[in-house]
């Protein structure tokens, strides 16, 4: 009965790793490294909480995946269009997008910090599923929007695996003077890759804050944007294998809730546990897996 | 002739950007139904028409020098740290510790102690990133910020549950005791300017808390710039930055030098707290400023990675963030508009110099090309 508590909390946990890390996989698989989920993360668990605010969840949804998509847009025009260092530029994306959910914060709930409590979806219980004995505490009471980030790990798939769009993706991330000399456009492309990353982004941060906590909160995304980034590299790229490392680092985050009620050991080192996963994790893996071979490098038509 | 226009040409980004910043903050500005230009007029007489103001901008201006100074150090060797954030929480732990925790030594010996500590601990924080990067090949960006999540946990339980002062006076009207360390002797605590600035006729009021820190900063600058541009280390630092794999074929460890300038960022880095801890505050409290870290970035962007752009643009920042304070109070401007300006001066700048690079380099090679 815990054990299917446990990873019932450990989905709902890892599910804004996991739709952040399959946006991580369009722009990566595209050839554009995205340091700026977290920011978009950030600006996307503001607008989503200020769209439910005002007019429900829907909107919310939509404004928190126009908001990531926006800021998206800004990475890829400084990166594809301008070519400068991919890091750099997400690393000060992070940092408007920070200044930017402050301000509109302020302007808009008249607090810097949190919002009003916001309305959520309606939950969901997966008919036969919910009923099961041990599978019950899982798929009962599910937010839609974990269904979808569910979804649409098999949509990624194919998407990525099975159509033009995705083989065209793959290419000018692989090699994107080759993809060039036949024909393909690679700055739209990219385009296409880093914005999807932003709108999965945002749609993450809606998660949190419509779903999850039912406020908008300042750092509630606790570096989730980062950590999306480590499982996409533990996933190795593929849409199954970033669920399964999503779902770890939510089995991480939902432990540490579960060891705090009545432990020995002091919370603030509970609270480090996804940290030090993320780090033990990437430590184990990286030299074993093979990332999309121009990822992070700009491509100069000519250069 | 030609190549004094182009080094012109390159100089001039990080104007075209702070006037790209400008105009988005007259924008937001204008946006809240305000006049631009009179706001920015409060914000210049706030800061530049008052002695205090002119205080609390060179005391806002140290912290940035050294976590401006951390990651431009790293980024000489194609290190991007922005785990300062993490480095200088746990530096200004165990220069707290040594701060409260040692008694009876003379300042001479105490204060040198509690900086070394600072130092090691921004060090120690430094290697692990330092070593999952080269034996692991973990990138910083991520192990860094990893860190620090980790680095703010360790010291608020350091802070809240191991060294919380239990021997503090119940402050009145106020129900609990503070949450933070003992309070430091003075032999711990780095003098003020006031002094030094009186004897060459410059008074400062006395709530203003410029430090030694200042000078001590500028000077590490100063230092560091030699040692990267003079010294044989140096040479190896930039040989890796600009081509790790051309340098290991020179017979440079590209590993071993990325260890030690990542190493001398932590230790930096260790530094950025200290001059609100040692010299404002007395003690380390779970309130402790931060951020300087990620301003430590910018300055770093901001300042093409010069001596000179990082001390003009820490004093940017930190008249920017003064500069908010008063907007604020007299304007009912958000502070926050402040940040949206940095950001959008960063991401300019990025996009100027690259352009100008790229042009520079376009007219080089034309130039040889000719002959």
């Amino acid at each position: 009965m815990i054990l299917s508590e446990m990873l019932a909390s450990a989905l709902r946990m890892g599910v804004p790793v996991l739709l952040a890390a399959l946006g991580a996989i369009f722009s990566e698989r595209s050839g554009v490294v995205n340091i700026g989920l977290e920011g978009m993360m950030v600006v996307g668990s503001f607008w989503g909480a200020f769209g439910s605010y005002v007019s429900g969840p829907g909107p919310g949804v939509l404004m928190a995946v126009a908001a990531g998509a926006t800021l998206a847009l800004l990475h890829a025009v400084v990166c594809v269009t301008f070519r400068v260092n991919q890091v750099v530029s997400g690393v000060a994306l992070n940092i408007l997008a920070y200044g930017v959910t402050r301000f509109a914060s302020i302007s808009l709930f008249k607090m810097a910090t949190t919002s009003p409590h916001v309305d959520r979806f309606t939950a969901i219980d997966v008919p036969v599923l919910s009923e099961m004995p041990l599978l019950g505490p899982i798929f009962g009471g599910l937010s839609p929007v974990v269904i979808l980030a569910l979804v649409l790990v098999p949509v990624t798939n194919w998407v990525i695996q099975r159509t033009v769009f995705g083989l065209r993706l793959r290419s000018v991330g692989e090699n994107p003077l080759g993809a060039d000399t036949l024909g393909l456009n690679v700055p739209p492309l990219r385009f296409a890759g880093v914005l999807l990353s932003g709108m999965l982004a945002g749609l993450a941060g809606a998660y949190l804050a419509i779903e999850h906590t039912g406020m908008y909160v300042e750092g509630m995304t606790q570096g989730k944007g980062f950590i999306a980034l480590a499982a996409t590299i533990f996933g190795n790229w593929s849409p199954a294998g970033v669920m399964w490392a999503s779902l770890l680092f939510g089995f991480a985050e939902s432990l540490s809730f579960r060891v705090v009620e009545g432990s020995v050991v002091p919370y603030q080192f509970i609270k480090m546990i996804p940290y030090v996963l993320t780090l033990g994790v990437l430590s184990g893996v990286v030299r074993k897996v093979t990332p999309p071979a121009a990822s992070g490098v700009p491509y100069e038509r000519g250069g | 002739m030609r190549s004094g226009r182009l080094r012109a040409l390159e100089g001039i980004s990080p104007v075209l950007a702070v006037c790209f910043g400008v105009i988005a903050g007259s924008v937001l500005i204008a946006a809240m139904g305000k006049n631009p230009v009179a706001v920015y007029g409060t914000m210049f007489r706030f800061c530049l028409g008052r002695a205090d103001s002119i205080g609390a901008i060179l005391f806002k201006t140290t912290p940035l020098v050294f976590s401006g100074l951390a990651v431009a150090v790293g980024q000489k060797a194609g290190i991007l740290n922005i785990g300062i954030e993490g480095q200088y929480f746990i530096g200004s732990f165990l220069a707290a510790l040594a701060g409260f925790g040692l008694k009876g030594l003379p300042g001479l010996i105490h204060l040198p102690l509690a900086i070394a500590a600072g130092m090691t601990g921004g060090l120690m924080w430094a290697a692990v990133p330092a070593y999952l990067k080269i034996r692991r090949g973990v990138h910083e960006v991520i192990s860094t910020i990893m860190m620090n999540y980790i680095a703010f946990s360790l010291v608020h339980y350091m802070v809240a549950d191991v060294f919380m002062d239990k021997a503090q006076m119940p402050i009145p009207g106020l129900g609990s005791p503070r949450v933070r360390t003992p309070l430091m002797p003075d032999s711990a605590m780095m003098p003020k300017l006031h002094g030094f600035l009186e004897m060459i006729g410059i008074s400062l009021p006395k709530h203003t808390y410029v430090n030694w820190f200042l000078p001590l900063g500028l000077a590490l600058v100063a230092l560091m710039y030699f040692i990267i541009w003079r010294t044989s280390f140096g040479y190896e630092v930039r040989a890796v930055g600009q081509n790790a794999r051309a340098s290991e074929a020179a017979g440079i460890k590209p590993g071993a030098v990325t260890v030690r300038v990542f190493l001398l960022s932590g230790a930096i880095a260790g530094l950025v707290g200290l001059s609100d801890l040692l010299c404002y505050f007395g003690y380390l409290d779970i309130d402790f400023p931060k951020g300087y870290g990620f301003n430590g970035v910018a300055v770093a962007l901001l300042g093409r990675g010069s001596p000179v752009g990082i001390v003009l643009a820490s004093l940017l920042f930190a008249f920017l963030d003064r500069g908010a304070e008063g907007v604020q109070t007299f304007a009912g401007i958000p502070m926050e508009t402040m940040v949206i300006l940095q950001g959008v001066m960063i991401l300019s700048i990025l996009v100027f110099a690259e352009i100008s690079s790229r042009y520079v380099r376009q007219v080089q090679r034309r130039e040889a090309v000719r002959g």
